[in-house]
């Protein structure tokens, strides 16, 4: 619980942290839709080079960028089976009979104990799960003596391998400009972005103020109300509490002497809070003025000339 | 026995690679019965780190803490029960108020005592001793903890961490946001506690006045390193104490500006105001 990092801001040097924030969020949106307007693998190539191309320029570590890809791990690898095995289209690739017999069933069992064995080690996780899904086929495919319960095909098709890599690549690029943008851009001028940018809404009743404010305040207090909470967990803990054993039963009271001492606090810091703001005249709805007043420079202006660009291409190779 | 730290070192698991230890080399043995301890030191200088330590809620990077027989070190070992640590050493938190969730103070006190395996009939007389020995009296158990007043909580609260009937308490800053009565009356609260129980009572605490008066040993930290363990006294008649950001007791202040002032030969080192003003008292007859 302590090691949630809450926005992955680094700060750096470089192009993009000299950027507009307001820029920044278009541009991500922008070139979101451009990627998925491209609907051939070889354009999401390219776009995935350029993407890289962009980490190069703006001095950011592709292994930071990867890091920021990892809870997404279980999708991305969902994704590629779902789609090598359910897809149905294009040339056969692979067609193989899988067997269920009393010996593949015990290589199962034993390929199931090992990884999770060696998994509990923590590393090489990932390498472990293909190696272990790797070996499932290879048992089911070669096990074949004794008792067969049954048999079914395994078939994989080529549009299954090109949609699931291209499925795969596509998330990966857009995840990298996203990841991009919360690694160069401050939380505090992300929200005031997202409210300038916001402000025509206006128009139909939503003040886009209150809305940034509302974020930013929830971002300002995330650790701190997590650090109420370890302090809670501890003293819990100190009176026996075990949050890590125990029955259920048990464990709903644990949580519920989590809880009752959370929202207290919580609630009484937002009063704190409400009380020093309006110690500082915040008055909802008045105008306020701002340290930091967020201006357009000339790499705004090239950023979003290359961003145009882009989309243009793509709206361009998908029409053509 | 009691708690003994062996080379103790902890650093705070953080995201930024230049993390510093919160304590560093840590070494002390502390009694199992009869001890009055006060750490002092300035903020951040590792004393609430250090006295989590004393019941296994954090685990040291490097060397081990050795908490009545079981061995705490960095690896967790299967071995141990960490959770009965928990019992033999209890910890108040700072502002403990906080950790009341239940909806009657007797109900509160009883968790404690409940998560460790207490029938319920039998933490129910527990609660009724526990809330008696922190002044209050039974009328309270109905209560609601919510409605009482800040430091009738912190009394709840201690009450609560009594009730598991530990071998050693600690507390950490059991005195802070209570006013001078308050302090008086916590203070005399643990001093009774230790007369009735023998058991040994370490305090983190800020307040110097509290540590020349009650404690029998006090343990300074300054940048999570162990600068000083030894009696009060002995500490107080150092002149070096500012390089740890620490002050001096009332009493010492005020005697020693009396004899620059006045030039007069008094024993500043009075331990309490009483004993402080018969000496005022001695000089301004002479």
């Amino acid at each position: 619980m302590k090691n949630i990092v809450i926005g992955q801001y680094i700060p750096g040097e470089g192009f993009f942290y000299r950027l507009d924030p307001r820029t920044k969020i278009i541009s991500v949106i922008v070139l979101m839709v451009a990627v998925f307007l491209l609907d051939s693998i070889y354009h999401l190539l390219v776009a995935s080079g350029v993407a890289m191309i962009l980490l190069l320029v703006g001095k950011i570590s592709i292994g930071r960028v990867f890091r920021g890809l990892r809870p997404l791990l279980v999708l991305l690898v969902f994704t590629f089976v779902f789609q090598i095995l359910f897809n149905r289209q294009g040339a056969i690739l692979v067609n193989e009979t899988l067997t269920l017999s009393a010996t593949s069933i015990v290589g199962v069992l034993f390929l199931t104990v090992l990884w999770r064995m060696l998994a509990r080690r923590g590393k090489f996780r990932f390498l472990l799960l293909l190696m272990y899904l790797g070996g499932l086929y290879l048992a089911m495919r070669y096990l074949t003596f004794w008792w067969q319960i049954t048999t079914f095909p395994f078939v994989i098709y080529e549009d299954g391998v090109t949609m699931s890599i291209f499925v795969i690549v596509r998330l990966v690029v857009i995840i990298t400009l996203s990841t991009v943008l919360t690694l160069t851009t401050k939380p505090t001028d992300l929200t005031q972005g997202l409210e300038k940018l916001m402000r025509p809404l206006k128009v139909i009743g939503i003040r886009s103020e209150d809305f940034a404010l509302i974020i930013s305040i929830s971002l300002r207090f995330i650790p701190t109300i997590l650090d109420e909470a370890n302090k809670i967990m501890s003293a819990q803990a100190s009176r026996g509490a075990d949050f890590a054993e125990g029955k259920l039963k048990d464990k709903i009271k644990q949580v519920i002497s989590l809880l009752v001492p959370m929202f207290i606090i919580a609630f009484k810091r937002s009063e704190e809070l409400a009380d020093a703001m309006e110690s500082r005249n915040f008055v909802p709805g008045k105008p306020r003025s701002r340290i930091n007043e967020l201006v357009f420079n000339r790499l705004d202006v090239l950023t979003s000339v290359f961003v145009v660009m882009c989309l243009t291409g793509s709206i361009l190779i998908r029409v053509l | 026995m009691g708690i003994q730290f062996r080379q103790v070192s902890y650093h705070y698991p953080s995201g930024s690679i230049n993390f510093y230890p919160a304590i560093s080399d840590i070494s002390l043995s502390i009694a199992a019965k009869g001890e009055f301890i006060a750490i002092v030191g300035h903020t951040g200088s590792g004393k609430s780190t250090l006295a989590q330590h004393m019941n296994a809620l954090i685990f040291p990077t490097s060397g081990e803490v050795e908490i009545f027989g079981s061995v705490v070190s960095k690896r967790r070992d299967k071995k141990v029960k960490y959770n009965d640590l928990r019992q033999k050493v209890g910890l108040v938190f700072q502002f403990p108020e906080y950790q009341l969730f239940e909806e009657t103070v007797e109900k509160d006190i009883m968790f404690g005592p409940i998560n460790f395996k207490v029938p319920v009939e039998e933490a129910r007389e527990i609660a009724k001793k526990a809330i008696v020995m922190v002044g209050l009296d039974e009328s309270y158990l109905r209560r609601n903890p919510f409605n009482l007043s800040g430091g009738e909580k912190r009394r709840v609260a201690i009450a609560g961490i009594l009730a598991l009937d530990p071998e050693i308490l600690v507390l950490d800053e059991p005195t802070s946001g209570l006013d001078p009565q308050g302090k008086k009356q916590m203070m005399e609260l643990f001093k009774d506690i230790q007369d009735k129980t023998g058991k040994t009572i370490i305090l983190i605490t800020h307040d110097m006045d509290l540590v020349y008066e009650h404690t029998s040993r006090v343990i300074v930290l300054n940048d999570g390193l162990l600068v000083y363990d030894g009696s009060p006294d002995a500490l107080f008649k150092r002149d070096d104490l500012a390089k740890y950001h620490l002050n001096y007791p009332e009493t010492i202040r005020v005697l020693s500006a009396i004899k620059e002032r006045f030039g007069v030969d008094i024993d500043v080192y009075q331990k309490d105001a009483i004993s402080a003003a018969n000496v005022i008292r001695l000089v301004m007859g002479q």
